[in-house]
């Protein structure tokens, strides 16, 4: 019976956690939070192996540092339209938009602005890597010839 | 605050798509990195980070143009409603960046120990490699001193003027070499075939129970002399050095020898004990002669002067005279023998004075029956520098020994010749009974003869010997391989000068 009355009949433990609508714009700031301290990490292990005397590794530690400032980019940008929602966008037309700032500081507006235009920061930041890369495979060619070579 | 909307919008899907081309270029350096050295865990890293971007990349552009594309299109609504998964996935791909970029330390601590390894490795294969050639010079050098060695050792042993034999266990002969095979006399084939043995070549069966008896005692055996016996019956005298060998590697026991042949060296030595001990004799004799010519003297001249008196004893005189000449006779030659110097010499045609005594005895009837002939004649007269009559004297001595060993129907040859050392040689040779071994030590002994009593006094050839040795030479005196004795007489040749 009593078995019969916990199965048919449960009642309401709350054993899932509920969760919030923030919820996801901090996990996406603590992703981006996240990012950038592995890119600082990078930055930091790489300087520590003393391999930024090669231009390969100096390259990539650039492309860290592109991703720093892209990720601080994107945390202020969702800051600013997510979280605290301070400034907006609003389309007029195909061409125009109009950027809302709560207090009406243009400065504000201009400051979001630029935040959007994010990929001129991960952008060469994807480059400096790739640039990193390619010295790498340069260098690897060397010393295979070299071995190669009696 | 009213913008233009196209500065975000070309940056946004520009950059989006070039987010992913250079994502994509990125994985592709990466894997070929990581095709160059696939054991090093830093490229695999760069590669994992790289499809980290590649993913980043694309979910993240893919958000952004499929957004730019709905706004654009009055589709807000829907993008408001796709916009939480786009972002969710953005979220995951870029922590998924940070999550493996954090590894990057693991990854190189793994990449050291793996570089680290690989290197003392490497350096092993180095040592390896180099302890491997080093060995083989080793084993290069060994073996061409081994060569060299067993090169030496066979030259030795091919190359040794004395004998050098192994043998087996049970004394069968299973190496020999040059000398060993002139010394026995056998071939080495012909003794490993019939599996010949040391004792086969010993003259007597107890001389080889005694060496054995050593070697089976003390394992060695130092400079025994025995004779050995030949294939043409004769015998020669060696010295017999030997010792076992248990082996190496496996090899079974043998015994070495080292036989040398101490014949000549044996026969030279009793020539010279036979020479010290005529010498002796000469010098006793001259001094008994001396002593007993002059009371012979006395003797023979008193009995001739009572002959010459009427006494009645005149036959008692005349035998005791006849026997104080012969006495005198016997110390004439007794002096003959132990004299010191020739009265006179001149330079002889040797082949005149054989050819005078031929003469002179092919008269006599005891060489009526015996055949006496001449060898082969030398191109140009051979000559010596001596006393005529003494050498016909010894010469004839020799003949006449020769006519009683050879008895009646005999053959008696003489031959004359020079040896390189300018000593010229007479050989009288006969076809008699020869020499009896035990009696060469004293063929020239005064008084030792083998006639019976009566017929000889055993004075010839000790006078012989004694002659030819003031003339400065020698007498020697061999059996011959088939029958019969030979004397030769050996003289210094004349000088150039005097012959001329």
């Amino acid at each position: 019976m009593v078995l019969s009355w916990l199965f048919f009949l449960p009642p309401d433990v709350f054993a899932t956690q509920l969760h919030a609508a923030s919820e996801g714009i901090i996990t996406h700031q603590v992703g981006h939070l996240f990012f950038l301290f592995s890119m600082v990490a990078l930055i930091f292990t790489i300087t520590g192996k003393a391999l930024d005397t090669q231009k390969g590794w100096r390259l990539i530690q650039y492309s860290a540092i592109f991703f720093i400032l892209w990720n601080l980019d994107a945390i202020a940008a969702h800051f600013f339209d997510n979280q605290i929602q301070v400034v907006k966008i609003e389309n007029i037309s195909l061409g125009q938009i109009r950027v809302v700032a709560r207090n009406g500081s243009p400065v504000l507006a201009w400051i979001y602005y630029g935040l959007k235009l994010d990929h001129l920061l991960c952008v060469p930041a994807l480059l400096f890597f790739y640039r990193g890369l390619s010295c790498l495979v340069s260098a690897q060619q060397q010393v295979t010839v070299k071995k190669e070579t009696p | 605050m009213i913008v233009s909307f196209i500065p975000i919008l070309v940056v946004d899907v520009v950059g989006s798509v070039a987010m992913v081309v250079i994502a994509l270029l990125c994985l592709n350096k990466a894997r070929r990195l990581r095709g160059m050295d696939p054991a090093n865990a830093v490229f695999l890293y760069l590669l994992w980070i790289s499809t980290g971007f590649t993913i980043f990349a694309v979910s993240r552009s893919f958000g952004h143009i499929l957004r730019q594309f709905l706004i654009l299109t009055s589709n807000a609504e829907t993008w408001h409603t796709l916009a939480p998964y786009s972002g969710s996935v953005n979220t995951v791909s870029f922590m998924l960046v940070g999550l493996i970029t954090l590894f990057f330390k693991q990854s190189w601590h793994i990449n050291e120990k793996i570089l680290s390894s690989r290197k003392r490795l490497e350096e092993t294969h180095i040592k390896l490699v180099d302890l491997n050639q080093t060995l083989e010079q080793k084993v290069v050098a060994r073996t061409e001193m081994l060569t060299s060695s067993e090169h030496k050792a066979r030259r030795i042993f091919e190359q040794s003027l004395d004998t050098i034999v192994v043998t087996d266990e049970g004394f069968r002969v299973s190496e020999i070499n040059q000398a060993g095979v002139a010394l026995t006399g056998y071939k080495k084939g012909e003794m490993l075939e019939k599996k010949m043995g040391l004792k086969d070549f010993m003259a007597k069966a107890s001389e080889w129970e005694r060496i054995r008896g050593l070697l089976e005692v003390d394992e060695y055996i130092l400079n025994e002399e025995t004779d050995f016996a030949l294939p043409n019956f004769s015998q020669v005298r060696v010295l017999i050095t030997g010792g076992v060998d248990y082996g190496a590697f496996g090899c079974g026991k043998t015994f070495h020898f080292i036989i040398k042949n101490i014949n000549d060296k044996k026969q030279m030595e009793q020539q010279i004990a036979q020479a010290d001990k005529l010498a002796a004799l000469g010098e006793l004799s001259a001094g008994v002669a001396h002593e007993i010519n002059n009371p012979l003297g006395i003797i023979l001249g008193y009995t001739q002067l009572m002959l010459k008196e009427a006494s009645g004893f005149e036959e008692d005189l005349k035998t005791i005279e006849k026997h104080v000449q012969n006495c005198r006779t016997v110390v004439s030659d007794l002096l003959s023998f132990s004299r010191k110097g020739s009265p006179e010499k001149r330079r002889l045609d040797v082949a005149r004075v054989i050819d005078n005594v031929i003469k002179f005895l092919s008269n006599h009837t005891d060489f009526r029956k015996v055949e006496i002939g001449r060898g082969p004649l030398p191109m140009l007269p051979l000559m010596v520098y001596g006393n005529e009559q003494e050498l016909a004297q010894v010469i004839i001595n020799l003949i006449i020994n020769a006519c009683h060993a050879v008895g009646k129907n005999g053959r008696i040859e003489i031959e004359t010749g020079e040896t390189k050392d300018r000593q010229v040689l007479i050989t009288v040779k006969d076809n008699g009974t020869g020499i009896r071994k035990r009696h060469f030590s004293r063929l020239f002994d005064p008084f030792f003869t083998t006639k019976p009593v009566g017929q000889g006094t055993g004075l010839g050839l000790s006078v012989g010997y004694g002659i030819i040795r003031r003339h400065g030479g020698d007498i020697t005196a061999r059996n011959r391989e088939k029958k019969g004795a030979a004397f030769t007489i050996s003289l210094p040749s004349a000088p150039a000068e005097e012959t001329r």
